[in-house]
């Protein structure tokens, strides 16, 4: 596979995982990118060393909960699920990407 | 709450740390395992897993650090904004830090004193299998051990690692210019490797050392090498001289070994084969044993208890009736204080939680002032959450910097222990370590929970607040939170003070009653006399001589010796029989026994009601009883010329009872005179108290006795001499400590509440001032305004008080047996507490 040009741009990795969050209730880290990876149609791949670090910023900032459960194969993972404040943030972002999508859009089109 | 969450974050950095790196090897197992399914060989897939994952390690480390990052963020701002608030307000930030100061101070302070007294084992390794041994006698006090039993106890048990024995004396150590006392220790064989302590320098005693015939050799303790032979790492070659006898230094013992007793500087062999030791009555150890690991206390009790029986059923005159009685070491140690110091740590408590009451006032009266500027900060957008952050910060800044005056103010405990309760046990090891610095900052921690708790709850209120604009209902709303907040510090100070008056009051009582003895212008002192001096015939000659010396100083009216000293707790309680005349055999009497010259009664102005006074005739002993003696056992019979006799004590010869005197507090000053019977003869043991009736101010004949000892007795040194009440008071030090710390802890308590109510009415009137311009120009008179705000103090005060009382009434039976001459309902201490809530 190796490193291809559609690695996630920086700072819509957080409006990916509440996105997902949000549609798919409680997910571990490693079901988070594979389920990014096979939604957009293996277009988009989260680099999986920073995915760790954004979810536990999003803990911190108190829009993700956390806690330990067990797999289907019985294995202890961290499972996160979003929580109200996580759920405003998400419409937030959502708004805010539908936006500058919008606004990049409109420049290819009419620049 | 985030926040919490990130504060156990940063506690726990390992638990986060251990926590991503589970999560993460989760991830790269999926990863791993998918890989496999997709037809990769299993090393191939681990690595391809690894690979895409990239720097483990490093994403570890960024993960953990999204973790404490925010956290130190926050808590860096809010302390900036914090520290900047509280410095534009010196004087609220100066008064709770000072109140904290003090609550957390003197909280740490005793606790710095149960820490080392109580909760801390003794300094010995595995010190908690040390055990202190007696054997026990149901017709006396007494619980020394024989040294025969002691040696046959460590030879037949099975639960011990070993046996041994120690006994103390105060000698005359003659090798310098003056002879000196030192407090000698004789131990059997075994007590060092017991204690598991060995000599700093030199060596231990060797088994001939030990023996009674073997050469003679002594250990000292550091404070005496440093004191009289500066460290000298060559002394060893150099020797103490007691008596007649020269005793080589063998050894330094560690200096922070105190035992038996942190006044004890020389220890040397106890010679427990020597030919008068071998008596089976003749009683003079007290045990130590050290446990076999893993047992308990009651398997060796009932051990040496069938030990015992089986001695019993060998020599059943002697043994037959004894049994054992064991102690852990820790607890015939610190036991007697446990109590005095878990009130005193009781009362500090209440004393902190006063603070906090008090603190939390200050917040609210501050809160209230600029419920402006938190109104804004939630209008700009700010989160509960980061309101009551930052006065959390605010309070925990305040708490932290009072916790660290506490600190200082703690410091000085030690030495103001040392000088109100000289015989607290363990006193030398109270210092301020991690321990007492942990405890300071948790009590910081908890203060800050504590007082933060309230104006947090109330900082969301003060939105709503301000954005309607009712000022007057809410501050009727937060006077009553306020109110009763002083209310309860109230409260507390009043327990405290009724606490302390009770305590105090007992005291006093000590110093008030008619003890049926005169204590006044009484001199007593103590010489150095060895124990083998005890069974020498010219040891009764040479006492009365030092007496005669004594009464022929201008200005003495008398002198006498005693075994106790009359008036100090001592229980002596023995068992008596009669040996002749009418009555039945099974009759018990038992009494306090002492022993001491017939000059006695004289010195101390103990009438003699009946009979004659006892004489000091060899071989034919004579005795007196006190009133209750002969009202209790022999009502109506005549008992001068009875014969009594105390069975089991070898010392004791039968003796003939010549006279009745009056009732003296022998056992102490907090007791009713119980039945008491004195032998006159020559002690039976060195450490007797020189009693010297002055008939002026005794200050006058202090250094014409000591003189005159030197010149009737140049080789040994007199020491303890001081005033007989003075002594007393030493004795009831326990009490004085309890009544001069609570007293303390009490004003302080009242003073704090005194600042609180202030400080609580002046802020109200200052929130309503222009409710009161309104009222006085309306035509309100100055007086009634006055009086209404006067009003609802006082019966903030009196609602106080009154709660005050109620708790004082349940906790008072935690008092009792501390208190003599008071009960702790006592109206009168109630009644004297009334004016001081009017204040």
């Amino acid at each position: 596979m190796g490193t291809k040009r559609n690695d996630i741009l920086q700072g819509t990795l957080d409006l990916l995982i509440l996105r997902t969050l949000a549609s798919r209730g409680k997910l571990h880290g490693y079901a988070i990118t594979a389920h990014i990876h096979s939604v957009s149609n293996e277009l988009l791949r989260v680099e999986e060393g920073s995915l760790y670090p954004a979810l536990h910023r999003l803990e911190q900032e108190g829009w993700v909960r956390a806690e330990w459960g067990t797999t289907e194969k019985n294995r202890a993972a961290r499972f996160y699920s979003l929580t109200a404040k996580g759920h405003k943030q998400l419409h937030a972002e959502e708004a805010s990407w539908r936006r500058l999508t919008e606004g990049v859009d409109r420049v290819i089109r009419f620049a | 709450m985030a926040w919490t969450r990130r504060l156990l974050n940063t506690v726990c950095a390992r638990r986060t740390q251990t926590d991503i790196e589970r999560e993460i090897a989760f991830h790269l197992r999926e990863r791993e395992e998918e890989l496999r399914e997709q037809g990769m060989s299993a090393p191939e897939a681990a690595r391809m897993a690894r690979m895409q994952f990239g720097s483990r390690i490093a994403h570890i480390e960024r993960t953990r650090d999204m973790d404490l990052n925010l956290l130190l963020d926050s808590l860096y701002r809010n302390l900036r904004f914090s520290l900047r608030s509280l410095r534009k307000s010196p004087v609220f930030t100066l008064a709770a830090v000072l109140t904290l100061a003090l609550g957390i101070g003197v909280n740490s302070a005793v606790f710095s004193v149960v820490d080392a007294v109580l909760l801390r084992p003794l300094p010995f390794p595995e010190s908690e299998q040390l055990v202190e041994l007696g054997q026990a006698n149901a017709k006396s006090a007494g619980n020394l051990i024989a040294p025969v039993r002691l040696e046959e106890w460590n030879r037949l048990n099975s639960t011990f690692e070993a046996i041994s024995g120690y006994y103390q004396e105060d000698a005359s150590e003659l090798s310098g210019d003056m002879p000196e006392r030192l407090r000698r220790a004789f131990v059997a064989p075994r007590f060092f490797q017991i204690l598991g302590v060995a000599p700093a320098l030199g060596r231990d005693l060797s088994a001939q050392e030990q023996s009674f015939s073997g050469p003679r050799a002594v250990l000292i303790s550091d404070r005496l090498w440093r004191r009289r032979f500066a460290a000298d790492p060559n002394v060893t070659r150099k020797a103490l001289r007691f008596g007649r006898t020269l005793s080589p230094i063998i050894g330094v013992m560690p200096p922070q070994f105190a035992f038996p007793a942190s006044t004890v500087d020389v220890w040397s062999g106890a010679g427990i084969d020597a030919p008068y030791a071998q008596g089976r009555d003749l009683t003079w150890f007290t045990g130590i044993g050290r446990l076999k690991p893993r047992l308990t206390l009651e398997q060796a009790q009932s051990n040496l208890a069938a030990v015992q029986a089986a001695l019993g059923k060998d020599f059943p005159k002697s043994d037959g009736k004894l049994g054992v009685s064991l102690t852990p070491l820790k607890d015939s140690k610190v036991g007697g204080v446990r109590r005095t110091l878990w009130i005193l740590f009781g009362s500090v408590t209440l004393l902190l939680l006063l603070a906090c009451a008090n603190v939390t006032a200050l917040f609210l009266s501050r809160a209230t002032a600029r419920a402006h500027d938190i109104a804004v900060r939630f209008s700009l957008g700010a989160s509960k959450g980061a309101v009551a952050g930052h006065l959390l910060t605010e309070v925990g800044v305040i708490a932290f910097i009072g916790a660290l005056l506490g600190l200082l103010m703690a410091s000085g405990t030690a030495s103001l222990f040392r000088r109100l309760a000289r015989d607290l046990p363990r006193l030398e090891e109270i210092t301020l370590d991690w321990r007492i610095l942990a405890y300071s900052l948790a009590a910081a921690a908890v203060t800050t929970m504590l007082c933060g708790l309230l104006p947090v709850l109330r900082s969301s209120e003060a939105l709503g607040a301000v954005m309607n604009q009712s000022g007057r209902g809410r501050v009727q709303g937060r006077s009553k939170v306020q109110f009763t907040l002083v209310g309860i510090q109230v409260a507390l100070a009043v327990t405290l003070l009724a606490a302390a008056g009770l305590l105090v009051r007992s005291f006093l009582y000590v110093g008030q009653v008619a003890p049926g003895f005169d204590a006044d212008n009484v001199i007593s002192f103590h010489l150095s006399v060895s124990w083998n001096e005890t069974g020498q015939p010219d040891l009764r000659s040479r006492l009365e001589r030092i007496l005669e010396g004594m009464r022929a100083i201008p200005g003495v009216a008398n002198a006498a010796t005693s075994i106790t000293l009359p008036g100090a707790p001592t229980d002596y309680t023995v068992e008596f029989k009669t040996l002749d005349g009418p009555g039945d055999p099974d009759r018990r009497i038992s009494g306090q026994q002492r022993y001491v010259t017939p000059s006695y009664f004289e010195t101390m102005r103990i009438p003699l009601l009946a009979g004659e006074m006892c004489q000091a005739r060899a071989g034919k002993p004579t005795a007196v009883v006190n009133n209750s003696f002969a009202r209790v056992y022999f009502p109506g019979e005549t008992l001068i010329g009875r014969r009594l006799t105390q069975p089991g004590n070898a010392y004791i010869q039968p003796g003939e009872v010549v006279g009745i005197v009056g009732d003296a507090r022998e056992t102490g000053m907090h007791e009713e005179p119980r039945p008491t019977l004195y032998w006159c003869g020559a002690p039976f043991q060195p450490r007797v108290y020189f009693l010297v009736r002055a008939d002026g101010k005794p200050s006058v004949v202090l250094s014409a006795i000591r003189y005159k000892l030197r010149e009737l007795e140049p080789n040994r040194s007199v020491y303890d001499l001081m005033l007989l009440r003075d002594r007393l008071g030493d004795s009831y030090s326990n009490a004085r400590l309890r009544g001069v710390l609570l007293s303390f802890f009490a004003l302080t308590a009242v003073s704090l509440a005194c600042i609180g109510l202030y400080g609580t009415l002046s802020y109200l009137v200052n929130v309503r001032q222009k409710e009161i311009g309104v009222r006085m120009a309306l035509g309100a008179s100055r007086a009634g305004i006055v009086s209404q705000f006067l009003m609802q103090g006082l019966r903030v005060a009196l609602f106080g008080c009154v709660a005050g009382l109620c708790l004082v009434a349940a906790g008072s039976k935690l008092l009792t047996g501390l208190l003599f001459g008071v009960v702790p309902s006592d109206p009168w201490n109630a009644i004297r507490l009334l004016p001081v809530c009017w204040q």
